[in-house]
């Protein structure tokens, strides 16, 4: 996402060498969405934005941390909390699953619940 | 003054809060300063991760759903 600059962030392909180098990525969207359509990378963990202000300590902050969602905004706004926390290892995937499909890279689930729409985050991100 | 802030990246549940804050202060007469945060840095200051979110005076009253027109009478009131 553009315009801000509180927030560190990567594109799919860039996120994609960061996985093979052993980064962890943090899925924020609901668990409904993860049964639906999931990232197929080694080091995942869910933690549904509804539960992250309980659930964010369970971050590691000694390894490199990509925060992702449906569009990139839901993993934007987590992003940002945890850098307001202390977190200095971890950044935003920008475009979210959405564009991870597009480029080809692993799922597990069905695609077309994100292909056919631009699918900005904002329909489940907001609220 | 009070001060009210509705933060939201400007979606149908945003719009319908700021919505349901004007008419509170219509029928309160209450005088406020009301504001849309819709700018996702300026949203980040304030640590929000679930939209929308209402602010009185600084303070979140309500967050991640739209707050009801009753309800915002109350806060305001209060």
């Amino acid at each position: 996402m553009e315009n801000q600059t509180l927030v560190k962030e990567i594109c799919p392909t860039t996120t994609q060498a960061w996985v093979k180098k052993g980064a962890l990525l943090v899925d924020v969207r609901e668990k409904d969405e993860v049964e639906q359509l999931a990232y197929d990378v080694p080091n995942i963990i869910n933690i549904p934005l509804s539960e992250f202000e309980e659930r964010y300590t369970e971050i590691p902050t000694d390894k490199e941390v990509v925060m992702v969602c449906k569009g990139g905004g839901r993993s934007l706004r987590a992003t940002g909390f945890l850098v307001n926390h202390g977190y200095t290892n971890a950044v935003n995937m920008q475009h979210g699953i959405a564009r991870w499909v597009q480029k080809g890279f692993a799922t597990k689930g069905d695609t077309s619940v994100v292909t056919g729409s631009d699918s900005c985050c904002s329909t489940s991100g907001c609220c | 003054m009070k001060q009210i802030k509705i933060l939201g990246p400007g979606c149908p549940k945003c719009k319908a809060t700021y919505t349901n804050v004007l008419e509170a202060l219509k029928k309160t007469n209450i005088e406020a300063n009301v504001e849309k945060i819709e700018d996702i840095e300026e949203m980040m200051k304030y640590n929000v991760l679930t939209t929308p979110v209402l602010m009185i005076d600084n303070e979140i009253k309500v967050k991640g759903r739209i707050a009801q027109i009753n309800e915002i009478i109350e806060l305001l009131n209060k």
